[in-house]
Formats: C-alpha cells, sequence, structure tokens
C-alpha cells in the first residue's frame, strides 16, 4: 500500500520533510561520494603510472642514444 | 644499565630500570615539576572560564580535577620513551635478554611515580579550592589514586607508537585520549554516586578491575608497539 | 587449505578474482538498494509514535551497524597482517580506517538528525552516539597515523597494533559510556530503538537497505583496496602490463 495519496503529499513526509529528506540527501551523498572517489583514484593511479612508464622508457632511450654518440665519437677520435 | 645479563635475574634488571628512570627524573627537575604545575594551571582556568560561584564550582570539582590530571599524564607521556629513543638506550633495553614487559612496566611504574603521584597528592587542595563537598574528597582521591596509573599505562601504547615520529604532540593526543574516556568515567561517576548514597566499593572494585586489565595488558601492547617504532 | 590462504594474500590474485566480482555485486547492490529505498520511502506505514521520520531508520539503522563493525573487522585484518605478514591484510587494515570514519559519520550526522523531533535537539550525549563519536575520533587518530609513519611496514604494523588495542579499547568504551548515560538519565526519551520492529512490512525493507549497504560497503573496500594493489605493486610485471593497456 502506498501510503501517500499525492506526489505534494510525498514531498511533504507528513511536516518531517526536512528531517527525511536531509537524512536521505546525506545518504546519496556518501555513496555516490565512496564509489566516485575511489574510481577517479584509479583512474588518476594509472595515468600516472603510465606516465612513469613513459618517462622511464623515455630515459632509457636516452642513456642509449648517448651512449651511441659516444662511442661514435671515440672512434672518430680513434680514426684521426 | 652495566649489568651483563648473565649475572642478573628479571627482578633485578626490573629494578634497575625502575631505579634509574627515577634518579633520571631527580636530575632533571622539570620533567617532575612540569606536569604538577600544568595540572595546576589547568585547573585554575575552569573557576576563571565557568564560574567563581562555590555552587557550580562544586558540581564540576570532580570532572575538572580528572580532566586536569588527564591532560596533565598526557603532556608528560613524552618523556616515557623520548630521550631514551633520543640517546639509543630504548635500542638497548630491547636487545636485553629480559622480558621487555616488565622493563616497560618498570619505565610505566617511575613514569607514573614521577608524573602521576604528585598530582593525586595534592588533588585535595585543588578539590578545596574547587568547594568540592567535604564527603567527597576521599572518593576522589582513591580513584585518582587508582586511575591515573591507568592513563599513564595507556598513554604508554600510544607513546611507544609514536616515539619515532617528527610531530607527534598531536597524534598522541587524539589516539589516546579517546582511550581514557572508561577511566575518566568511572572516576566521575564514583564521586557523583556517592554524593547521591551509592556504596564506594562497587566503583573502587570497577577502577581496580580496570588498573589490573591495564597492568596485564597494556605494557604487553607498549612492548610490541617499542618493538614496531624502533627498527 | 593453506594454498587457498596463500592465493587469498596474493595481490595480483585478488585483483583479477575481485574484478570479476565487481559487476555481479554492484548489480545486487542496485537492485537492493532501489527496491530497499523505494519500499521504505513509499510504502512503509507511519510509525504510530514517530511518524513519518521512521523513513530514516532505513538509512540509519545499516550504517550505524556497519561503523560498529569496522574496529573488530580492522582488528580481525591487522592480526592476520602481523602473524602472516600478509600484505593484502595490511591494505584492508588502511582502506577500512577512511571508509570507518564516512560510515561512522554518516551514522552520526543520521542518528542527530533522527534526534531532532525525539529528543528536540540535535544533539544529546546519548550512550550510543557518544560511543560513536568516541570511536570516530579513534579512526581519524588511526588515518593520521598511518600518514604520520610513511615508511610502509613500520606503518602496517604500528597500525594493526593499533587496531587490536582499539578495538579492544571500542568495547571498553561502549560499555561504560552506556554505564554513565544510564546513570545520568533513565532511558525513557530513547526508546527510539527500533530493533524491535513490529511486523514484516516494518522490517523486510529494513533487511533490503541493511544487504544493500552490506554490499556497499564490501564493493567499496574492493574499489580502495584495488587501488592500493596498483600502486604498492606498480614495479610488478603484471601491473605494468595493465597500465600500458589501459
Amino acid at each position: 500500500m502506498i501510503q501517500f495519496s499525492s506526489f505534494q503529499e510525498f514531498i511533504e513526509m507528513g511536516g518531517y520533510a526536512f528531517n527525511v529528506w536531509s537524512v536521505y540527501a546525506l545518504f546519496t551523498v556518501f555513496l555516490v561520494a565512496n564509489l566516485l572517489l575511489p574510481m577517479r583514484r584509479r583512474k588518476q593511479l594509472l595515468r600516472e603510472l603510465k606516465r612513469r612508464r613513459i618517462a622511464a622508457e623515455q630515459m632509457q632511450k636516452n642513456t642509449e642514444e648517448s651512449a651511441r654518440l659516444e662511442r661514435a665519437a671515440s672512434s672518430l677520435g680513434e680514426s684521426t | 644499565m652495566v649489568e651483563t645479563a648473565a649475572q642478573t635475574s628479571t627482578a633485578q634488571a626490573f629494578l634497575a630500570t625502575l631505579k634509574r628512570d627515577l634518579l633520571i627524573a631527580y636530575k632533571r627537575k622539570n620533567d617532575m615539576v612540569n606536569p604538577f604545575m600544568f595540572f595546576l594551571i589547568v585547573a585554575t582556568l575552569f573557576p576563571i572560564g565557568i564560574s567563581p560561584e562555590p555552587e557550580r564550582l562544586s558540581e564540576i570539582a570532580a570532572g575538572v580535577l580528572w580532566i586536569s590530571a588527564l591532560l596533565a599524564s598526557l603532556l608528560a607521556m613524552d618523556n616515557l620513551y623520548r630521550a631514551d629513543y633520543e640517546d639509543g638506550s630504548l635500542e638497548q633495553l630491547l636487545l636485553s635478554p629480559h622480558p621487555l614487559y616488565f622493563m616497560v612496566l618498570a619505565k610505566n611504574i617511575a613514569h607514573w611515580l614521577v608524573s602521576g603521584l604528585p598530582v593525586v597528592l595534592v588533588s585535595p587542595l585543588i578539590a578545596y579550592m574547587l568547594s568540592l563537598p567535604e564527603g567527597s574528597f576521599g572518593v576522589l582521591f582513591l580513584t585518582l589514586l587508582l586511575g591515573t596509573p591507568v592513563l599513564s599505562l595507556l598513554g604508554s601504547i600510544g607513546v611507544a607508537l609514536t616515539v619515532g615520529l617528527g610531530s607527534r604532540g598531536l597524534i598522541l593526543a587524539m589516539i589516546t585520549l579517546p582511550m581514557c574516556v572508561p577511566v575518566l568515567i568511572a572516576g566521575t561517576l564514583a564521586v557523583e554516586q556517592t554524593q547521591n548514597g551509592a556504596s564506594l566499593m562497587g566503583f573502587l572494585a570497577i577502577e581496580a578491575a580496570m588498573l589490573l586489565a591495564a597492568l596485564t595488558l597494556a605494557p604487553l601492547a607498549s612492548a610490541a608497539a617499542l618493538r614496531i617504532s624502533v627498527n | 587449505m593453506w594454498t587457498w590462504f596463500h592465493r587469498l594474500g596474493s595481490p595480483k590474485w585478488f585483483y583479477e578474482i575481485s574484478g570479476r566480482w565487481l559487476p555481479w555485486l554492484t548489480a545486487a547492490m542496485l537492485l537492493f538498494l532501489a527496491v530497499g529505498v523505494v519500499w521504505a520511502l513509499l510504502f512503509v506505514p507511519q510509525d504510530y509514535q514517530q511518524g513519518l521520520t521512521n523513513r530514516i531508520m532505513y538509512v540509519h539503522v545499516p550504517v550505524a551497524s556497519i561503523s560498529l563493525a569496522f574496529f573488530p573487522m580492522m582488528a580481525v585484518a591487522g592480526t592476520v597482517s602481523l602473524v602472516w605478514k600478509m600484505k593484502l591484510a595490511d591494505m584492508v587494515v588502511k582502506v577500512a580506517a577512511p571508509l570507518g570514519a564516512w560510515f561512522t559519520a554518516l551514522a552520526l550526522a543520521s542518528g542527530s538528525i533522527w534526534g531532532i523531533d525525539t529528543w528536540g535537539t540535535w544533539w544529546v550525549w546519548d550512550g550510543r552516539l557518544t560511543s560513536l563519536l568516541l570511536q570516530f575520533f579513534l579512526l581519524i587518530g588511526m588515518i593520521s597515523l598511518r600518514s604520520a609513519l610513511e615508511d610502509g611496514d613500520a606503518a602496517a604494523k604500528a597500525c594493526a597494533l593499533f587496531s587490536i588495542v582499539g578495538s579492544i579499547n571500542v568495547v571498553v568504551i561502549k560499555y561504560s559510556v552506556d554505564w554513565w548515560n544510564t546513570l545520568h538519565q533513565p532511558a525513557t526519551n530513547f526508546t527510539a530503538d527500533p530493533s524491535q520492529p513490529n511486523g514484516p512490512e516494518i522490517w523486510v525493507p529494513l533487511l533490503l537497505m541493511v544487504i544493500a549497504v552490506y554490499l556497499f560497503f564490501i564493493i567499496s573496500v574492493i574499489l580502495s583496496t584495488r587501488n592500493e594493489i596498483l600502486y604498492r605493486e606498480r614495479r610488478a610485471q603484471w601491473v605494468e602490463e595493465l597500465v600500458s593497456q589501459s
């Protein structure tokens, strides 16, 4: 049995509109926040880890490149 | 402690630790006087902040004394392991072959003798200044005597957990003050209820039970916490 | 049995299995939540004393009951992490503390809003509210202890120990606060106790909400634990593969 005869009555909650709706609003905020915050953190974390990975690869490439250049320079020096 | 482990029994090591801590406290008089003075000052702030009227003061006197004792014990807590941690003697204590439980217990007892007992001894004077009803002096004194060691023992766990931290004051307060609530409740209720004619023995039994539980369990937790923090 | 135990301790295994569970758990939670909320708001008959404020019960009771379970749960996880050095258990101790603070805060807020009419004020020093408030302080202390002890291993052990000490203490606090309060004022004003529901039309929606909130609790622990796993295992092969795929 629905306890309310009109939508207006449902919103008024028998004079307890503030109490009931504020609790349900807090509950909604709580549910949404505790699902969204970990999900956002996950996205940030994945982005951060990816960035680090790319940076590490780049660094490795750079060191390889400079080692190659050095080798080239030293062989050039020997030949002259 | 210079004795070698082979020659000392646990009881001797216990007494040596106790004596050493008392001697250090005696040499550094500030550590002894400061908690005591802090207690007096906090207790003085309440009449100034709330009301100088004897009727209102007599209602809150027991609570004021208990809260001041609690804060004083918290303030003194930092001395418990800090200096030993910094000069390395705490590490030696952990390496000693004796059960750490007894060493921690000795340190806690020494600490209570230095910072808790003076507060208990001076409490009747403050109670008089706060116009506590005549009949409650004994109750308050006894509950403080049984309750303040529990505060030291509980606080010791918090200090042991935070001894290695740089900024530990607030964290220490946040983890130990809520834990001390049962002691506070038992102490103030005892004063209030005996004024209304309740029997003192029940409250003393509860306080004694808390003290015994804290004596057996709290040093174990402190010892474990010290092993975690000093590494 | 032990192989199962060790597998459970493996973060990688947990990450994979929880990833498969999450959609089902979420679907089940949404179902229970939707039915429970609609039933509670629309169909539950008025309470003869409290009128329609009894709708608050359907949020407050599930949330409060879980908040009381946090310290025991952390103590169990803390013991496992201390005794078996299980990484996963420490992660649960870590993520449970902030979540517990959320749950406790909501239980406090909904309790005090419910109390406006029953008690006439926002806040009374009722035994239950007071012990929840103290538990909230302990949880905040635990979070700040964790963040102050940066070192992973020491933080894990210290927080595990504190969760055990804290859970013993929460029980003592609960009893002593009840004792304090009942001696101060007889419990006449606090008959709001909803643990004696009168009929199925009252308690079935409550049961649905309790299940929904428990599922929500499990889901949020899993979500935060997965993040923690990703962070702590960031140098492991499988995380690197996962990251490059994302």
